[in-house]
């Protein structure tokens, strides 16, 4: 036992391994910060060196760049109402209203925090509960996933503040968005117009990009021209000549303490998402915010500049990232992009990923294990570092700003898929956006129906499959009785709560 | 500028290019060699690719760079070679999936024979499991319990029409059974459907179930190819079982027709010589991959058969 302990320390403490997890989280943070670049393309970039370093030490560069990645998304998402990463959309709701307020040094450090305690939560859950973890993973059959992803669907009442008509039709929207492309089923081309750039889908990073960002921009410039309101969209509220005072602007304690709970609801519901194949950080950061919202003492706060809509948002998407590699540990099953590579640099280093991975390979393993908690460390200081310097850019304004990142966003998206037609996809989107933003309809239940939409069409169609077309099989399995009833359960427990509460927040009528 | 400076601009540059293209003597040592791949990183033929990257130096006087191009499908990364100058610089490295499969369904813009094998990397072998805890232990228990109760047992096989669902639908109408054919995002959600208990059987290749296999968590019932495969050597063919269903996938590098002959000739020599070498062996035997080189006419013909096999069965399957 202690044998191997001490050689897995001698492997995770070597100065080039620690050297490489440094460089990683630098790297990563740039990464995850430029809009539409990600950790995972990082890592997909520098794989190869996975045949040349030592294996301690591509872990090490690896594990940096994910986890600078993970908090890398939400600069961005505060700093300039641009999802970094596909994680951080749910970031930008709160992030950016926060920014907008004049508080984008709260907001970066709630980010960070709720990030480093969501991220070694669920590192600590990977290294001790990872077994019985995957275990339930595992229950997780096309029935199950279904009805996660229809209660995630309800979060779209938490993410409209209010106007919910409008947030369904965007919702709606997102799907239908999500179902271009090919049949998850028989693998037909559909709904592409006969255009063969379409037979792939739309994208993620340039949906997201261009529907958060590139619309921003062109209402910006927009109103540059024009001198008066495009959108009534509260984004607008940023005034360019806004004094910022950054002395007003301090992480304290007390805010600190108030955005814990929404911290530790994102930890738990991030660890649970990130564990299930499939999921992803996305959908743990939306339903962490939706959730947090729903047990808020403030909850009209959220979509206004709420610390622990960003808290909840960020926790929940960090905390996926240990538990993402719990189904690839235990049973050798890659459950989203990231493991996936993870798995691939694994095999890479002759270690197979799987039920004997762990017995097989002890040192190098554990020695992941202690990389991936100093990893964290690391980042908070880094990130510590760079935060003063990430809030001050954040209130330069934004007519010079803007060009800089529409460039780093169209560069982005181009690296993500080396693909032009992504580009063009990006602009789409963002026309898609400033008309989306002029008749108010809120952004994120789009976002959110799109990252849904594929997942609950093919559980739905396998579950149908599986039940030969009788739909009471959907309502066969007790887990998926126990998500369903547990939602009600939570929505009439909130509706009892506000009545108690009753603030008025009635949506326009549309 | 005149257009008479235009006029000679372009007549330089052409003079130049054509230059380029008379000194065969130099190729491909002018510049990298990319290898496009229709899959993201971290696959298998993306690190299969990598194995050939590692090892080219020394072999084809240049570097070789993979680069991945997964959009429509994999359809982007063949256009991009197709669109680009056949000089032997831009190649495709593929299983037969987005290259054949999809040119025999969809309107591609490609024939077939457009495409010509430098090497055949590896055979991969499609592979049917079930959970050791499950009924179904041996191929023989499946296919009677299959024929006592038609369209109740479910198989996971991966995306509709895929490496591994092709040998299913040959399997079925070879054996006289019927199943629920489940597609799955990949091998991985097969995986986790099987060990889950949602799903029956699984099929996918070797690598995805090793862990599973190694644990005693997961039977191999049997493989598709004419051989038994290295990395399970226990796991009947289905040919040895009695039924005569070979459809093996390959991870294959292709140029275009148009590429010179003398080029590939070299291009495949300089493939062939760096994947039989140690180095190449050695990265093969690390990342699970049979790294077993075939030449350019060994794979044309694997290439061939493979179509002929592809045409029969989706007559079969879309009548």
């Amino acid at each position: 036992m202690l044998e191997f302990l001490n050689e897995a320390l001698a492997l995770a403490f070597a100065p080039e391994v620690i050297i490489f997890a440094c460089l990683g989280i630098v790297v990563g943070i740039t990464v995850g910060a430029i809009p539409g670049l990600s950790g995972d393309m990082a890592i997909a970039v520098l794989l190869p060196f996975v045949f040349v370093l030592e294996p301690a030490a591509a872990l090490g560069l690896l594990v940096g760049i994910y986890k600078g990645s993970m908090f890398g998304g939400s600069i961005s998402a505060i700093t300039f109402g641009v999802p970094g990463t596909a994680g951080a959309a749910a970031t930008v709701i709160d992030g950016y209203q926060a920014k907008l307020a004049g508080k984008p040094n709260r907001a970066l450090h709630t980010a960070l925090y709720s990030s480093i305690i969501g991220d070694t939560t669920s590192d600590l859950i990977l290294i001790f509960l990872a077994l019985p973890l995957a275990l339930v993973a595992l229950k997780f059959g096309p029935v199950e996933f279904f009805a996660l992803y229809v209660v995630s669907l309800t979060l779209v009442a938490a993410l409209t503040m209010g106007q919910v008509a409008r947030g369904i039709a965007a919702a709606a929207l997102g799907v239908m968005l999500a179902m271009i492309g090919r049949d998850p089923i028989t693998g037909a081309q559909r709904l592409t117009f006969g255009l063969p750039e379409l037979s792939g889908g739309i994208g993620l990073i340039p949906l997201l990009v261009g529907v958060f960002a590139v619309s921003e921009i062109m209402v910006q410039i927009a109103r540059q021209w024009a001198a008066r309101r495009v959108a009534h969209d509260t984004a607008a509220q940023g005034s360019d000549s806004q004094a910022y005072d950054p002395a007003a602007d301090k992480m304290d304690w007390a805010t600190f303490r108030s955005t814990l709970r929404a911290t530790m609801l994102g930890t738990g519901m991030g660890t649970f998402i990130g564990a299930l194949p499939g999921a992803g950080a996305s959908l743990a950061a939306f339903m962490s915010y939706g959730v947090a919202q729903k047990l808020s003492r403030r909850p009209q706060d959220f979509g206004k500049g709420s610390l622990e809509g960003v808290a909840a948002a960020e926790a929940g998407n960090s905390a996926t990232s240990g538990a993402t590699f719990i189904p690839l540990f235990a049973f050798g099953i890659p459950g989203s992009a990231t493991a996936a590579l993870f798995g691939a640099a694994l095999i890479m280093m002759s270690i197979t990923p799987g039920p004997t991975m762990m017995q097989n390979n002890m040192p190098i393993i554990y020695a992941l294990f202690m990389i991936l908690i100093y990893a964290n460390l690391f980042n908070l200081v880094a990130s510590k570092l760079l935060l003063p310097v990430y809030s001050r850019l954040a209130m330069i304004q934004p007519r010079f700003v803007l060009p800089i990142v529409l460039g780093l966003a169209i560069l982005g998206t181009y690296a993500s898929g080396n693909s032009v037609k992504d580009v063009w996809m990006l602009l789409a989107a963002g026309v898609l956006g400033v008309g989306l933003r002029w008749f108010g309809v809120p952004l994120g239940p789009l976002v959110l129906g799109f990252i849904v939409g594929p997942g609950l069409e093919e559980s739905l169609r396998q579950a149908l499959m599986l039940g030969r077309n009788d739909w009471s099989h959907l309502v066969t399995s007790p887990l998926a009785l126990g998500i369903y009833g547990g939602t009600i359960g939570l929505l009439v427990i909130f509706r009892l709560l506000t009545r108690a509460r009753r603030t008025p927040a009635k949506g326009e009528a549309s | 500028m005149t257009f008479k400076n235009i006029a000679l601009a372009c007549a330089v540059s052409v003079a130049s290019i054509t230059a380029g293209g008379v000194s065969a003597a130099d190729f491909p040592s002018e510049k990298p060699i990319r290898l496009i791949s229709p899959y993201g990183a971290g696959g298998a033929v993306d690190i299969a690719g990598r194995i050939l990257s590692s090892v080219s130096g020394e072999f084809l006087d240049t570097r070789v760079d993979v680069v991945s191009l997964s959009g429509a499908g994999g359809q982007e990364a063949i256009q991009y070679v197709r669109d680009a100058d056949p000089d032997g610089y831009t190649l495709l490295i593929t299983d037969y999936g987005p290259l054949v499969t999809t040119a025999l369904r969809e309107d591609v813009g490609y024939e077939l024979d457009e495409w010509v094998p430098s090497a055949q990397i590896t055979e991969v072998a499609p592979i049917f499991f079930a959970r050791a805890d499950s009924d179904y232990t041996s191929l023989e228990a499946w296919i009677d319990a299959a024929r006592a109760a038609p369209d109740t047992i479910s198989v996971g096989h991966g995306r509709h029409l895929s490496v591994p669902h092709l040998p299913l639908i040959l399997l079925e109408s070879e054996a006289d059974f019927s199943t629920i054919h489940l597609p799955t995002t990949g091998g991985s959600q097969a995986l986790a459907f099987v060990l889950g208990g949602q799903v029956d059987i699984g099929a996918s290749v070797p690598s995805t179930i090793q862990g599973g296999i190694d644990d005693g968590s997961l039977v191999a019932l049997a493989v598709a190819t004419a051989e038994r495969v290295a990395a399970q050597p226990d796991v009947p063919t289905l040919r040895e079982l009695g039924y005569d269903v070979v459809l093996p996938a390959w991870y294959t590098i292709f140029a275009h027709r148009d590429v010179s002959e003398e080029r590939r000739a070299i291009l495949e020599e300089g493939i062939l010589a760096a994947l039989e070498s140690d180095a190449a062996q050695a990265l093969g035997q690390r990342t699970g991959t049979d790294v077993q080189p075939l030449g350019a006419e060994a794979s044309q013909t694997a290439y061939l058969t493979t179509i002929d096999n592809l045409i029969a069965i989706l007559d079969h399957f879309e009548d």
